[in-house]
């Protein structure tokens, strides 16, 4: 720690402020977070209750009309209705998925270390990759997947995983939690790891076994950092763009598997109607700051006592 | 659980007297080869696709032997279909955007580490704000802003943009990791005659680096697999970057060969398993601090 032993040069400069130093340093990253967030997420929330010229950005004021026309959309609906299954399938799947998986890896098994790096690798794919390596295995007529699951008598008849409109949702929501379910791995493993092993040796002295330990233990410990962590990714799967709309490839066959945030960009760039994706993402907005607060009661409940 | 894992036990695997087998030790050791291959299985086949012949690709029923690898996919990647420009572009604004980030992420995380008044609290909040909106939230008046300054199809504006998006997470990581660092060190560099700015410069910064690498691995990796902003905002061909690119590749489908498609696949995700394998520990304690928005 040389350093720490700086001499003092003989003429100072006039210290700065510390409070206009602490200014100085935060200015240019609130500059850019103004610029192209705040400034956007207000402009976007203008854009909600106008009429939009696609090209110049001229804005004519039509009050709640975007939200009547977006709620009485059909197809819109329908794209409401898919992310609403996907986010809520996203959700269950992983985090049941998640939290077995993190106690498997923490139960002291042989080979944990090299597991537990294994397990993460999806996690840092690219959504483009993903979406590369599941078309290949889910063609339907060449794909891996079908024939090993013909090989095994597991189907009848090839599936259309991302081909027939029935199936393709039920294919991305895999692909999703296969992509994401070790984010939840990863988080509830850090708690575990945190977890003094002497309280599930006074379960056990108090005569209760495994179950009992999981449910006296480590349940209440994983579920305040688990709240948090389905709150994070609430929101960014239903806003998630990237997998349903690279996985199926724009959309899927006749828009099967098109939800809110593929409408949003069709809305805004292929309709050039960017009062309506604004009024779309507006609404999807407001009903995930809700699901937020619904979250955050919970985490607060439980924390509390 | 707890018989398990007590001391005796732990003792024990070095001592050669074999216990029974439990079952359920057994079952959770299945349990981890098949979780371990779910997760891993499409990779080892996307890497071996990559490195075989179409013929080999195209069979019916699919074979995993490897008796025709072949370097052609990647030969013609780069060759005919120009792969290296749109890595290239992906490296300069992955590398723009990591610079910025950790330049202005890490002093303005340190003046949110040390100062607490109303302007530096409405921004940590903002910040956390940012962190939650989603990019498609705010794409459309993004779009309006970067076209209407005449930057659409330019890599520094995408990269500022990027800079702008992922400067939160490093934010708030590195805020935390500099509350850890004793604010002792530096009062007591500033008594030898240090400018509060300089303690920053000659304390805080060496002994954050770890910090830092952190939050430019993940900056990095998050840049170089974002999709979404790239698409919409890079209009020319010679401006792609390689994720776009290969969903235009991937748009071929059927004149595009499944091994090329995995070569561009296996060359985007590499770069991000080197740096994951590289910083494996910091990574997994920065994840669970929080995650990067993906």
């Amino acid at each position: 720690m040389a350093v720490i032993g700086t001499r003092v040069r003989a003429p100072r400069r006039p210290a700065m402020s510390d409070r206009r130093l602490a200014l100085l340093l935060a200015a240019p990253a609130a500059a850019l977070l103004a610029l192209f967030v705040v400034y956007p997420f207000l402009t976007a929330l203008l854009n909600s209750f106008a009429d939009v010229d696609a090209a110049s950005g001229r804005r004519t004021f039509i009050g709640i009309d975007n939200f009547v026309t977006i709620g009485s959309d059909p197809d819109l609906r329908a794209a409401f209705g898919r992310t609403v299954v996907w986010t809520v399938s996203n959700m269950v799947l992983q985090v049941c998925l998640g939290v077995l998986v993190a106690l498997l890896l923490n139960a002291r098994l042989r080979g944990q270390g090299l597991a537990r790096g294994l397990v993460l690798f999806p996690y840092m794919v690219p959504a483009i990759v993903v979406a590369l390596m599941f078309r290949y295995m889910f063609n339907d007529v060449t794909g891996l997947a079908n024939y090993v699951l013909l090989d095994l008598g597991l189907i009848d008849a090839p599936l259309g995983w991302l081909s027939d409109p029935d199936v393709i949702m039920v294919t991305l929501v895999l692909v999703n939690v296969w992509k994401y379910t070790p984010f939840f791995v990863i988080v509830v493993l850090a708690r575990l790891q945190t977890i003094p092993r002497d309280l599930y040796e006074a379960v056990s002295i108090d005569g209760g076994g495994r179950w009992a330990g999981l449910r006296a233990v480590t349940l209440p410990s994983i579920l305040p950092v688990l709240l948090v962590a389905m709150l994070l990714r609430t929101i960014w799967t239903a806003y998630d763009f990237d997998i349903p709309y690279l996985l199926s490839a724009g959309g899927g066959p006749s828009g099967s598997a098109v939800t809110v945030p593929l409408a949003i960009r069709s809305l805004a760039f292929e309709s050039g109607s960017i009062g309506q994706a604004s009024a779309l993402a507006v609404c999807m907005a407001l009903l995930l700051i809700a699901s937020a607060w619904v979250y955050l009661r919970g985490f607060n409940e439980r924390t509390h006592v | 659980m707890a018989a398990v894992a007590s001391p005796a036990q732990a003792m024990s695997r070095a001592s050669p007297p074999r216990k029974p087998v439990d079952p359920f030790r057994a079952g959770q050791y299945v349990m981890l080869v098949v979780v371990v291959l779910a997760a891993d299985l499409p990779l080892l086949f996307m890497i071996l696709s990559a490195f075989r012949t179409e013929a080999a690709n195209k069979q019916y029923p699919p074979s995993v032997d490897a008796d025709t690898l072949t370097l052609d996919n990647f030969t013609s990647l780069f060759g005919t279909y120009g792969f290296g420009q749109y890595l290239q572009n992906s490296l300069v604004v992955s590398g723009l955007a990591t610079a910025g980030v950790v330049i202005l992420g890490t002093i303005a995380a340190y003046a949110l580490s040390r100062f607490d008044f109303l302007p530096l609290r409405v921004m940590g909040r903002l910040a956390i704000v940012a962190y939650l909106v989603p990019p498609i939230l705010i794409l459309v008046p993004v779009t309006q802003v970067i076209f209407g300054a005449g930057l659409g199809d330019n890599l520094i504006a995408l990269a500022a943009l990027y800079t702008a998006v992922f400067l939160p997470f490093a934010l708030w990581m590195l805020r935390s990791y500099f509350q850890g660092v004793a604010i002792q060190l530096e009062e007591a560099a500033m008594v030898d005659g240090c400018t509060r700015f300089g303690a920053f410069r000659r304390v805080v910064i060496p002994i954050s680096v770890p910090g830092v690498i952190t939050a430019a691995i993940f900056t990095f990796a998050a840049a170089w697999s974002e999709y979404l902003y790239a698409s919409t905002l890079m209009t020319s061909t010679s401006n792609l970057t390689a994720n776009p690119a290969t969903y235009l590749l991937m748009g071929h489908y059927g004149t595009t060969s499944a091994g090329l498609l995995m070569a561009a696949g296996l060359v985007i995700v590499a770069p991000v398993v080197v740096l994951y394998l590289v910083a494996q520990r910091w990574l997994v304690s920065g994840l669970a601090a929080g995650a990067v928005k993906g």
